[in-house]
């Protein structure tokens, strides 16, 4: 009996010891992504990235407007990269330091994705939740909006507003915000109504709290995973449209740049023996595009249920 | 089958017409018209010109006339700044070139897709399969804009291989690159699709019937295994034509290859609205079209599909 009594005492005591901390599905995505390689390193990356489009102008040794006239025009045989002149990506055509153009347009081409997908994960959140939600004819309708929308040529749809209402970048993100939602809101509608069939739900509309609140409160907090997985998705999304349409010339104006107008001027030179005008912008390109891609898919496996 | 193809052509007719309208609407919301030059012209002569392009009459007799113009005649009227042509002859001197190397490079980005696809299933976790999936990775961040450049240096400033430009009737060393150029990020997707496609049908009971009663390992996979896998693909067919025509954009204006994009960058930076609108509908018809005969085509290929 005194040993029994003992071992209860260490049972009593191991319990009140160690006790077993929970995990949270957050803290549990955060591992799962810690885990995967790739995505890690697309993540160092895309801060990486970041930095230099944030602080780039900052350290370069030239201001990206200003014209190297001792350069001009012979951008093929002294624009090289060098440290000696501060040109360390050399210049472009016209004899503009290309470190820090390209920083510029770095950044111009990820405000134009982050924008995107803000605007998606705002609109298109809260569009598929409602219509999911509420269900019936107005889902049907809401819906049949978004396939009609979809249906359209929109690459066209953005150059018209462009060239009709002035190329500023307000106009640009107008066009892209049109566009983006779109999507967002048929995943976010079809993941709603799967959780409105849930008992917690049930629970809620049974003690009579109000639809709008059902689906602030209790429907958008659960859709956050996916929502981030298909915003990150996004971004290399919005960036390439922005790329393809300054490639064209018809995007952002001087003195704005982004990395698709970068691309398009070094590829306009490359018969002129400047490859780098070509090589900095699409490598600074590739690399934002593989690090979204990246990070978008180790989210995915990180925080979508359905891969689990 | 009947109610279905209905059911689909009750959604893409009043698709089409709203694109028209909205095109049409944003047209006449934009700054400036047709004749705004930086010179002013006088005001006889403007209301002469308005007059004979229509555009004194009320807003909503020009959008019925442009809407019937399009529907009954296949017209969009003349162009706003080349005087002596119409839309018509414009988009029909460059749209036969755009669907040359465009149906080329879907049929290119189609067969190698399906190809590298199938090959990285069945010989699944082998060299060659991490090839198909580093090559499709690779492709999706160099997208048509990127891809030209490249191509460019290397075939034409490098090798010497091919021109670096130009069309001449299609002879097939103008076409090479363009079909690369519009088909590698495509070809990459629809590698990607098959090949997950597959992998889930190779381990389906059917699949595992066909090889317990002793058929050769080719009559498995193209009898019994491709089809099921993929219906996948065909439904990534429909944004992938869309896709290539506006990845046409591109191409023609770093090719020269003279296509439909041509005309519309063109149109842009001349203002000439009415070849703009004319090639965004053009585009758009074909898109829904487009996407019409893939959901007919997946409801005939796949007998799951309740309609």
């Amino acid at each position: 009996m005194a040993l029994s009594a003992i071992d209860m005492q260490a049972v009593a005591a191991r319990l009140a010891g160690d006790e077993v901390r929970g995990r949270s599905p957050w803290a549990d995505a955060r591992q799962r992504f810690g885990h995967n390689k790739a995505a890690v390193t697309g993540l160092v990356l895309l801060i990486l990235v970041a930095l230099y489009a944030l602080a780039g102008e900052w350290v370069a040794a030239w201001p990206n407007e200003e014209i190297d006239w001792g350069i001009m025009g012979k951008a093929a045989e002294m624009g090289m990269p060098a440290l000696a002149n501060g040109h360390y990506f050399g210049v472009d055509d016209l004899g503009r330091d290309l470190f820090a153009r390209t920083a510029q347009g770095t950044r111009i081409s990820l405000l134009v994705g982050v924008v995107g997908a803000v605007i998606s994960v705002v609109v298109g959140t809260l569009y598929g939740a409602i219509s999911g939600y509420v269900g019936g004819r107005t889902d049907q309708i809401m819906m049949r909006i978004v396939d009609i929308l979809l249906a359209i040529p929109f690459m066209f749809v953005i150059i018209l507003l462009l060239v009709m209402f002035g190329r500023s970048l307000t106009m640009l993100f107008v066009g892209i915000g049109l566009l983006s939602w779109l999507s967002m809101a048929r995943i976010v509608r079809g993941q709603t109504l799967s959780l409105k069939a849930r008992e917690f739900i049930e629970a809620a509309q049974a003690t009579g709290v109000p639809g709008w609140k059902i689906i602030l409160r209790h429907i958008v907090p659960n859709l956050l995973g996916i929502v981030a997985v298909y915003a990150t998705l996004l971004v290399p999304e919005m960036i390439l449209t922005e790329s393809f349409i300054s490639f064209l010339g018809l995007g952002v104006q001087e003195p704005l740049t982004s990395l698709g107008k970068l691309i398009s001027e070094g590829a306009g030179t490359i018969n002129y023996g400047t490859l780098w005008q070509l090589a900095f912008p699409l490598f600074f390109f590739v690399i934002t595009m593989f690090a979204f891609f990246f990070v978008g898919d180790g989210l995915r496996d990180a925080l979508d249920p359905k891969d689990r | 089958m009947l109610s279905y193809i209905v059911k689909r052509l009750a959604i893409a007719i009043p698709t089409l017409l709203l694109l028209i309208t909205l095109s049409f609407l944003l047209m006449h919301a934009a700054p400036g018209g047709p004749f705004t030059y930086e010179k002013k012209l006088p005001p006889e002569v403007l209301a002469n010109l308005n007059a004979k392009y229509g555009l004194d009459q009320p807003l909503w007799r020009q959008m019925i006339s442009y809407v019937w113009g399009i529907v009954a005649h296949f017209d969009f009227g003349p162009s706003f700044v080349y005087k002596d042509r119409s839309v018509n002859e414009i988009i029909a001197q460059g749209f036969p070139v755009t669907l040359h190397y465009g149906a080329l490079a879907f049929v290119v980005a189609v067969a190698s897709g399906v190809t590298l696809g199938v090959l990285a299933a069945i010989f699944h976790n082998s060299w060659l399969d991490y090839l198909a999936v580093g090559v499709s990775i690779g492709a999706q961040v160099l997208p048509n804009f990127v891809m030209a450049p490249i191509l460019v240096l290397v075939f034409t400033l490098w090798l010497r291989w091919l021109p670096g430009g130009g069309w001449e009737g299609g002879q097939w060393q103008y076409v090479v690159m363009p079909v690369i150029a519009l088909s590698t990020s495509y070809m990459a997707s629809i590698a990607r699709i098959t090949r997950s496609s597959m992998l889930e049908v190779l381990t389906s009971n059917h699949i595992r019937t066909a090889r317990a009663k002793g058929l050769p390992t080719a009559v498995v996979i193209l009898r019994h295994a491709l089809k099921p896998s993929l219906i996948p693909v065909i439904s990534y067919l429909g944004p992938a034509f869309v896709a290539m025509i506006t990845g046409s954009v591109v191409v023609d204006m770093y090719f020269s290859t003279g296509g439909i994009g041509k005309s519309f960058v063109d149109s842009a930076l001349n203002r000439d609205y009415a070849v703009m609108m004319g090639v965004t509908i053009l585009v758009g018809a074909l898109t829904i079209i487009f996407n019409l005969l893939v959901d007919i085509l997946y409801a005939f290929i796949d007998p799951k599909i309740r309609y």
